[in-house]
């Protein structure tokens, strides 16, 4: 029988299959106005799935949540929630106020459910900070069949203000919030103290799309002044929950017994990349050489003839040849990678094109990635391993294993290629803030166009600038004003800078960097530095190669810039010396601390630590806390500042190589105490992911 | 509340603002925008070529008598998930590894017909150990063991190790580019932890698979490969 050419028939027949399958009771956890894994208002013992980031917006009348979680362990979670609800006025009766609200939850899962035992959690809503939301609770969710979950739990704080009795704990009193009581301080003599309530409910799951809940809230809603402005019909909650996608979770709810609520999750999963392992081209295929023996004539190839090669190949893969240097064995290429956000996969692409021009004398490949002008590492590889293990199984992990990681080799042996590039670059485009912590209390956004400028005088010493023309001015406010707390207004005056409606200089600064010594990198910067305050600044990193540890020096001296944002210096007549010792550590399994000791641009000493979850395709979520010596007692507000850091690359989203990324940071107030200057270019995180840590995270990419 | 009224002016902002100037390329503004006007992702990245999308005819228009009159420098590869199909040019060796290229540089790497690597599919085999069912192939069926690498989303290293199976199917008359050649069909089931496939080749009688039909990843689907 003759066949036709045609294979659709046997594709047809062939598919793959997973052969992993999933229970309905798997379905993941939906989530609460709250935002956290739960019914509606009260929370389960679910967790949600490892790594996942979910920002949720819940609205019923005059009560506004967003909040994001993120799940930081299988069984541990974090959140930070941001509320605008209107409150009772203070004395009750005098009318309606409304109230911003910034807040972290955390909730921690003993254990995983078993068929007779329930998973148990315990958890804290907004429990960094005295307020009225404030809630601990223990509780526990067992799902019963495939498709039905129950959840009972206890609740303090908030959550203990329907029928509560006694403490279980004996810690019958709980501090009672004060509205004017700042909230610079940590509220743990708040946790599990006062009358405690239950709760409980149940969510059915109709199918993979639907489902319904049900819930008996512990949440009074008390009129009494200064509470929220809900009034609390009844305990019974109900909710209709869709799910049009994975990751999306939009959800109907009646609420109090008397009205109707909306909310919305959006999740994202840095396990979970859009962009799939990436959509580049392919490489270049490495070029095995035939005979390994002969050597270099340099009469048949010249050096410069090659220079002009590899400069043309990496123009071609979008790299930028810097400056060669060559001997009899060996090849020493410096480069700039402002394509791919992995080094490892530029630092692949680069070794692939030198085995296709490099004489086969050449057995051994150094590779030294610039960045900002200066050479930031260098990377041995031997040409033959490059043939033995490309495209073998284990090539990669071997290659990573044989390279050689240290300092980058004197620039001084190099012969440097003509750079033909412009000097000058420029982008005109939109900006955008939300500016969550605005003067007057409450959230601000702003949005403009902004015109950018880079002129690299040399490669290393760059001019840059940025005007802005807002189209969205931040949120009106009434001139620079003494708030009475006797600190210099570094950052709650914001608002007040580039709103007159014409075009204002963001930023325009001169920077340097140098390597002043092996493992060593330096920058001073001068100019206007960033909104609010120009001057200069100058940095040390000490930062081998192979070291997980770095250590940083910083120091500024910054005058505060005129509201205008003009050139001048005048309005406020401000000055100060700030600056930090920093330690930088890569603990492992995509953990990083950061600790930076030093005084602040209020002048105020103190320090910040920081520590962030890295995922290896670039994503960030990290948390930060400051705590400075503004005396609480004098001050109030301000000495103990907090936040969150989210980073994820553009790459995750489109598989389309690139080196940007989106990024923001949420914090829970910005007082004055604890501000940073917020200058570009530090260099740690100029230099660290062309070092053996952050190559190894990403090692994968090398052969990609 | 101001807070969406500011939210939804800074959206509407954002999407009509049109960015431009070096510096701009392949920023938010730039790519939200050409997504929003249908034009392709790109910027200074210039990877605009890589979204897979059905290939500019370039190789594929080669003449038969081009493509058989060149044995081993030209294969020619359909990805269905895709819709793209494009003939390769041999563009290097590596023993006996050859890496195939197409027009819109994406590339395959045989061994003995047997694909070892792909570069520009959304989930690429970076590496394949297949010598067992190489082998099995030329005894005329047997067991094997595979060994496949992916990259993963976290830009690790993943290895899936298969168990498979490979049994003769019987001899078909295949007809490409005006020739009819006889071929000995062989299947080959293979099994992972996470995954399962069944690959087809069409293996002529100097032993050579001139035709087959291979996985490459659940993401990527398979690839139907004609070598000439």
């Amino acid at each position: 029988m003759r066949r036709s050419v045609s294979l659709a028939s046997s594709v047809a027949m062939v598919t793959f299959s997973a052969t992993t399958f999933v229970s309905a009771q798997d379905v993941s956890a939906t989530y609460s106005m709250f935002g956290t894994p739960g019914l509606l208002e009260m929370p389960t013992a679910q967790s949600a799935p490892a790594d996942a980031l979910a920002a949720t917006f819940g609205y019923t009348e005059n009560y506004f949540r967003a909040t994001l979680s993120f799940q930081i362990t299988p069984r541990l979670s974090a959140s930070y929630r941001y509320t605008l609800a209107d409150i009772y006025g203070d004395p009750l009766g005098s009318g309606i106020d409304d109230t911003t609200e910034r807040g972290f939850d955390l909730q921690y899962r003993f254990n995983d459910e078993t068929k007779y035992l329930p998973a148990v959690a315990i958890g804290f809503r907004d429990f960094l900070t005295p307020g009225r939301i404030q809630s601990e609770y223990l509780v526990a969710s067992k799902s019963v069949g495939d498709n039905l979950i129950v959840t009972a739990g206890l609740g303090w704080g908030q959550m203990g203000t329907r029928d509560g009795f006694s403490n279980l704990f004996g810690a019958d009193t709980r501090p009672v919030f004060d509205e004017n009581d700042p909230d610079g301080q940590l509220a743990s003599d708040y946790w599990f103290r006062g009358d405690a309530a239950l709760f409980g409910g149940l969510e059915y799951q109709i199918n993979d799309k639907w489902g319904v809940k049900a819930e008996y809230s512990s949440i009074a809603y008390d009129e009494a002044a200064n509470n929220l402005a809900i009034e609390a019909d009844s305990p019974y909650n109900f909710g209709l929950t869709y799910r049009p996608r994975p990751g999306v979770q939009l959800g109907l709810n009646y609420l109090y017994g008397n009205q109707v609520g909306v909310s919305g999750s959006f999740e994202l999963n840095p396990n979970n990349r859009p962009g799939k392992s990436g959509l580049e081209t392919a490489p270049v295929p490495v070029k095995v050489r035939s005979n390994t023996r002969a050597p270099w004539d340099r009469g048949a190839v010249s050096e410069t003839a090659l220079r002009n090669a590899m400069d043309s190949l990496l123009k071609v893969e979008g790299l930028t040849l810097v400056g060669m240097e060559m001997t009899d064995t060996s090849a020493r290429l410096r480069y700039i990678n402002g394509r791919h956000r992995s080094q490892a996969q530029a630092m692949g692409r680069v070794a692939r094109l030198m085995t296709q021009a490099m004489p086969p004398a050449i057995e051994t490949f150094i590779l030294e990635p610039e960045v900002d002008g200066i050479p930031a590492a260098s990377v041995t590889i031997l040409r033959s391993d490059m043939e033995r293990l490309e495209n073998r199984v284990g090539g990669s992990a071997e290659l990573f294993e044989r390279a050689q990681f240290g300092d980058a080799k004197r620039t001084a042996g190099l012969v440097e290629v003509e750079r033909d590039e412009n000097p000058f670059a420029w982008g005109l485009g939109p900006y955008f803030g939300i500016n969550p912590f605005g003067g007057n209390g409450s959230a601000s956004v702003e949005a403009g166009v902004q015109l950018r400028g880079v002129y690299k005088i040399q490669p290393n010493l760059v001019l840059s600038g940025a005007i802005r023309q807002s189209v969205v001015p931040p949120e009106d406010n009434d001139g620079p004003q003494d708030d009475g707390d006797g600190i210099q207004n570094v950052r709650t005056d914001g608002d007040l800078y580039g709103e007159d409606g014409i075009p204002f200089l963001q930023t325009l600064s001169l920077t340097h960097y140098s390597r002043p010594a092996t493992d060593l990198y330096g920058r001073v910067s001068v100019g206007y530095l960033e909104e609010m305050f120009g001057g200069v600044s100058g940095e040390v990193l000490w930062k081998p190669v192979t070291s997980r540890l770095g250590l940083g020096a910083e120091v500024n001296y910054v005058a505060q810039r005129d509201t205008d944002m003009g050139f001048g210096f005048e309005e406020y007549d401000y000055d100060v010396v700030t600056g930090h010792l920093s330690a930088y550590y890569d603990l492992g399994s995509g953990y990083h601390t950061q600790l930076d000791v030093g005084r602040y641009l209020a002048g105020d000493w103190g320090a910040t630590l920081s520590v962030d979850r890295e995922f290896d395709n670039g994503w960030t979520v990290g948390a930060y806390v400051t705590q400075t010596d503004i005396s609480y007692d004098d001050f109030g507000d301000g000495s103990y500042n907090k936040g969150v850091v989210v980073t994820i690359p553009e790459d995750f989203f489109t598989g389309v190589a690139s080196r940007g990324s989106y990024d923001n940071t949420l914090r829970t107030r910005v007082g004055d105490g604890g501000a940073r200057l917020s200058v570009n270019g530090r260099l740690y995180d100029e230099v660290r992911d062309t070092h053996a840590a952050d190559l190894e995270d990403t090692w994968g990419r090398f052969w990609r | 509340m101001t807070y969406f009224r500011n939210s939804i002016v800074v959206a509407a902002v954002f999407t009509i603002l049109t960015a431009c100037g070096p510096l701009e390329q392949g920023g938010i503004a730039s790519q939200l925008g050409s997504v929003v006007t249908g034009g392709k992702i790109g910027g200074e990245s210039g990877a605009a070529s890589a979204v897979p999308v059905i290939a500019a005819p370039g190789t594929a228009a080669l003449p038969t008598e081009e493509l058989n009159a060149a044995p081993g420098k030209y294969i020619r590869v359909s990805a269905r998930s895709f819709e793209r199909w494009d003939t390769m040019l041999n563009a290097g060796s590596n023993g006996s590894r050859i890496t195939f290229v197409d027009s819109a540089n994406f590339s395959v790497t045989l061994e003995n017909g047997l694909v070892v690597a792909t570069r520009g599919l959304p989930r690429d085999l970076i590496a394949a150990d297949v010598a067992q069912s190489w082998r099995a192939i030329q005894s005329g069926g047997g067991n094997s063991q595979r060994r496949h690498e992916f990259l993963t989303n976290l830009d690790a290293i993943s290895t899936e190790l298969l168990q498979c199976r490979i049994a003769s199917q019987g001899s078909e008359s295949i007809e490409r580019l005006e020739k009819s050649q006889n071929a000995t069909k062989f299947e080959e089931v293979c099994e992972g932890e996470t995954f399962q496939f069944t690959n087809v080749y069409w293996v002529n009688g100097a032993g050579k698979i001139i035709r087959s039909l291979q996985a490459i990843s659940p993401e990527a689907g398979y690839l139907q490969i004609d070598v000439f």
